[in-house]
């Protein structure tokens, strides 16, 4: 026995593969559309990868640092670091705004990370693609290659201009938004130095309250507006662990004997995936769900269609005693092929578009394999509505009247 | 196969029930002999496309015999189980158009029924080709429907009607879309064919330029057949 | 055996799946995790490096000169302005003396009182004691009682009394006097060295507390930098150093200095160490104070050792190593690290030896087992 749809594929494969083609990119959207969902996990868990902490001091009661801001005084660390069985503890700042380079600027998190004279401390990126890491402990940074720099940039951050050294890549925050690491201390100012003006009226303000500023006391004024120039705040503490060391148990004690709260990575990712991202998932959710009722719609309109074209074709294979299921076997094998097209273009379109989306798109092979089982049973489930319309069509058709 | 024909006696066709039935046949007895080719002639609501239908089994007759070949079909009721392997083997179809499949080509077109039947594809091939010589197509063998002339489309399909060899061929206005010279031809091959293969052949047809080709013609009128001698001319 | 006419269909096909699938093996083997990931990699040499120390700080003035009056009183005149080079003992201005001249009159008044009042004592002084002298000789012949004779040398001993009194007096007028006057002339501010005025927070007719200064004077020859370096960091750093100043409104310009001394005491909650720097010639035109510098403090080569570039250095399992290149899978050699300088160059204590060769750069993080593929320059990084 010959095989009638491959027969009949080849006859009008033209056809086939451009509405192949067609369905090939509904299917690489929902593709890119799953990829942008572990894309947000993956920035998630990059985020958490690239602390290189066990442990999340933050202020007390907040789910700091990265879904709730948190702040704490920036020498705690060293009692942090007095805690049995604490290998490295620093401190870190979070700060998304807008970075500056030459007429334009990025929307980045400015990380401040601690300038130690020892590399890879707690908040350093884990690796480079280009450059090197901070040596300098003030106006160095290091910048994701998402943000579009090049080593030797100078960008400007608040007030003061930094000199990019090296690059890193796959840096970002939950948000997606590629990261930028400048020395801590410069990123306490730009986190909680106000701008200039806010400075000199809040002076004037000083100036103005007879408290401050009373005739009978010098120095009075200018050790109130010190006092209120002062940023000793950081939004973490990054604790690395001996190795072998228990997070919960250590957790357990920070949070008992310094009244901070504190997370472990597990408890992390939890905030960072449940919580953040849990809206953008479920619409992601949905977007997939119609995506594969649209796909599904379509592959049985098109087999449909093509039945409907066959229809007599069909009464006279029906009239010269061919079986009903070599029938149903015909069609379903049609949209299969069809599936199959629409899969391997719907794959390549994915992968060679997914660069180009602003936020990260990452296919997971396993995401690909459910992909093309799903494609293969929604076009199996669609070709049902065609199989069961050619089945009812009358032999008696081919005769005419 | 294909001993003794066609054999229709007193058979019967009512559509619905009740008040509002009709009878489409009221009485219908024919008999075809292997190798004979009749004319089945009547106007348009006589019950013609009825009859071919209930010939061919793809509608269900209400009272009546007929037997196909050797063997009763239709004794108040189907006599065989797979009215589909019924069509498949021993009637074979020729309609007003050819109706051919148009992906396959014209070999697969004819050797289709016998790998339907099960044959192996070489050896229905192999007996699609040899038909296809008989009638003549045996050099467009490769092309596709659509590459063919309308004459040469008619024999393919009387191949394809003819190659599990049945003993029956229902013939439905073989000749309509031909002009009269190529419809002299597709007649003289409905004869040739009826004599090589020992094949009762009806061929229902108001064609005027046909019916004098017929030694019998069977009449139908309200549901009503009636025999005549026909001419005969053409063949002698 | 009817292979023609499906042939050129079966080219065309052929001609459409062919890419097709090549495509997606294409897509599935060099994207996504089975993709070897692309590494930069270089050599290890041996050589000497020079570490640097980073730090910034403020021009700020060694001397300053706060000039204020050392009572409250009203300024009343104030002749430079900020900006003037002054001379040292130039008056700067003065604060106004309201009734201190009346008062120095009243003393005066007094004084001559009190000498008034010496002179009335001083005469019943002579006569109590010529009275006192005379009636003793009486008393000799017997011509008095001698009651009469003490009471004589009792009045005597009174207008002794009174003389001392009256000179006391006299004393503390002609005191009061000199204190008002030695005020009258503190009323000036003047500049006690050659500098330039800085400050000037004051206008005549200001009401002045005691000890609240009016002008400020710096010496612009003193001017130097506190700088601040993270104590991480500072290791090394002492005393005449050569440092360089980069100052923040001339970028680019680099001027020369040294380490004055660094300050004993540290910052404590900043966790820095503060250090003063001294310019090697004075910066013309002079800095403004409380400008922002940068600071790079030069320290001395030190011996070659192996070097590894710092984005080389990873963690791993709270271990510091390098990932060394040896066929298509790195491994991860343990490294014990010495000084690094500030070009990103860090020296290896042990762990690795001169010509291995190392990752330096790496697409994503490296793992054991990890396939590399070495390459120039890692794909997507800008030029």
């Amino acid at each position: 026995m010959i095989s009638l749809a491959g027969r009949d594929i080849l006859h009008a494969w033209g056809k086939f593969i451009f509405t192949g083609f067609g369905l090939g990119l509904l299917i690489g959207v929902t593709l890119v559309m799953a990829g942008v969902y572990r894309g947000m996990v993956d920035d998630g868990k990059a985020l958490l990868d690239n602390s290189g902490a066990d442990l999340w001091v933050v202020q007390r009661d907040t789910l700091g640092p990265y879904a709730e801001s948190s702040s704490l005084h920036d020498d705690l660390y060293r009692s942090i670091l007095a805690m049995p069985r604490v290998a490295r503890a620093a401190n870190v700042t979070y700060l998304t705004m807008q970075v500056r380079q030459g007429g334009q600027d990025v929307r980045a998190m400015v990380v401040g990370i601690v300038p130690s004279g020892e590399v890879c401390a707690p908040g350093w990126p884990p690796h480079l693609v280009a450059g090197r890491q901070i040596t300098r402990g003030h106006y160095e940074a290091v910048a994701d290659v998402a943000t579009g720099f090049a080593t030797g940039d100078r960008i400007r951050i608040r007030r003061n201009e930094y000199t990019v050294v090296g690059l890193t890549r796959r840096m970002v925050s939950s948000s997606g938004d590629p990261m930028v690491f400048i020395p801590l201390r410069d990123a306490q100012e730009a986190q909680f130095l106000k701008d200039n003006d806010a400075i000199l009226q809040g002076r004037r303000r000083t100036e103005a309250n007879p408290a401050f500023n009373r005739p009978g006391v010098p120095g009075l004024l200018e050790a109130a507006i010190d006092s209120q120039s002062s940023n000793a705040y950081v939004n973490a503490i990054l604790v690395r662990l001996e190795p072998g060391a228990s997070p919960s148990q250590v957790a357990e004690t920070i949070r008992r004997w310094k009244r901070l709260t504190v997370y472990t990575r597990a408890q992390m990712e939890e905030i960072l995936v449940g919580k953040l991202i849990a809206t953008s998932a479920r619409q992601i959710g949905m977007f997939l769900a119609i995506l594969a009722v649209v796909s599904a719609a379509i592959v049985a309109f098109i087999i449909y269609t093509l039945t409907m074209d066959k229809i007599r074709e069909i009464a006279v294979l029906k009239l010269i005693g061919t079986r009903n299921r070599t029938i149903a076997a015909m069609i379903m094998q049609q949209a299969l092929a069809l599936g199959v097209i629409g899969f391997a273009v719907g794959k390549i379109t994915a992968t060679f578009a997914g660069p180009f989306f602003p936020k990260y798109v990452l296919l997971l092979p396993r995401d690909a394999v459910s992909g093309l089982l799903a494609v293969l049973a929604i076009c199996a489930l669609a070709s049902l509505v065609a199989i069961r319309m050619a089945l009812r069509v009358d032999p008696a058709e081919a005769i005419g009247g | 196969m294909g001993t003794r024909g066609i054999r229709i006696e007193g058979l019967r066709k009512r559509y619905g029930s009740g008040d509002t039935a009709v009878d489409a046949l009221r009485r219908v007895d024919m008999h075809v002999e292997p190798g004979e080719v009749v004319g089945l002639i009547g106007p348009s609501g006589s019950g013609k496309s009825t009859l071919l239908k209930c010939l061919g089994a793809v509608i269900d007759p209400t009272a009546g015999r007929m037997t196909l070949g050797d063997e009763a079909t239709y004794d108040d009721g189907w006599k065989v189980r797979d009215l589909r392997a019924l069509r498949r083997d021993r009637i074979g179809f020729v309609f007003q158009a050819p109706y051919l499949i148009p992906f396959l080509d014209v070999t697969d077109n004819v050797a289709l029924p016998p790998m339907l039947a099960g044959a192996p594809n070489a050896e229905a091939r192999a007996r699609a080709l040899e038909l296809l010589a008989a009638l003549d197509v045996r050099h467009r063998a490769r092309a596709m429907p659509s590459q063919l002339s309308g004459g040469e489309q008619q024999r393919v399909a009387i191949a394809r009607g003819l190659v599990n060899r049945p003993p029956v061929i229902l013939a439905d206005e073989p000749t309509a879309p031909l002009d009269s010279e190529r419809a002299m031809a597709v007649v003289r091959i409905l004869n040739d064919m009826a004599r090589r293969f020992e094949t009762a052949i009806i061929v229902v047809t108001h064609d005027e330029k046909i019916i004098p080709t017929f030694r019998r013609i069977y009449h139908i009128r309200d549901g009503v057949t009636h025999e005549e001698a026909g001419e005969g001319r053409a063949f002698e | 055996m009817k292979m023609f006419p499906l042939q050129r269909r079966t080219l065309a096909v052929l001609a459409a799946v062919v890419p097709l699938v090549a495509l997606l093996a294409y897509v599935a083997l060099r994207s996504g995790p089975m993709a070897p990931v692309a590494v930069t990699e270089a050599a290890v040499e041996s050589r000497s490096i020079r570490p640097a120390l980073f730090g910034i700080g403020t021009v700020e003035a060694r001397y300053t000169y706060r000039i204020g009056p050392t009572f409250a009183g009203r300024l009343k005149r104030l002749d430079v302005h900020v900006g003037d080079a002054v001379k040292a003992g130039q008056v700067l201005g003065e604060m106004d003396p309201v009734d201190l001249d009346e008062r120095i009159r009243a003393q005066d008044a007094a004084l001559r009182r009190a000498e008034a009042a010496i002179r009335e004592a001083s005469a019943r002084h002579s006569h109590a004691e010529l009275q006192a002298k005379r009636y003793e000789r009486m008393l000799a012949v017997h011509a008095t009682s001698e009651e009469t004779l003490a009471t004589k040398r009792q009045e005597f001993q009174v207008a002794d009394a009174a003389l001392a009194v009256a000179r006391e007096e006299q004393a503390r007028a002609r005191a009061d006097r000199d204190a008002l006057a030695a005020q009258r002339g503190n009323l000036r501010l003047v500049a006690p060295v050659d500098g330039l005025v800085t400050l000037r927070d004051a206008d005549p007719g200001t009401t002045i507390v005691a000890g609240q200064a009016v002008v400020e004077v710096i010496d612009p020859r003193s001017l130097w930098i506190d700088a601040r370096f993270d104590q991480g960091s500072a290791s090394g750093l002492a005393a005449s150093l050569p440092a360089q100043i980069v100052l923040r409104s001339r970028d680019g310009e680099l001027l020369q200095g040294r380490v004055s001394r660094v300050e004993p005491r540290a910052d404590a909650v900043t966790e820095e160490t503060r250090v003063k720097v001294v310019f090697d010639g004075a910066p013309s035109p002079l800095p403004p104070l409380g400008e922002l510098a940068e600071v790079t403090v030069g320290l001395p080569a030190l011996p070659a050792a192996p070097i590894v570039p710092n984005a080389a250095v990873h963690g791993q399992r709270g271990q510091v190593g390098v990932w060394k290149v040896e066929g298509d899978e790195p491994s991860f050699v343990p490294v014990k690290l010495g000084r690094a300088d500030l070009d990103g160059r860090v020296q290896v204590m042990h762990g690795l030896r001169a010509g291995d060769r190392i990752v330096v750069h790496s697409e994503r993080v490296l793992a054991p087992g990890t396939r590399v593929k070495v390459v120039d320059r890692i794909p997507g990084t800008p030029r």
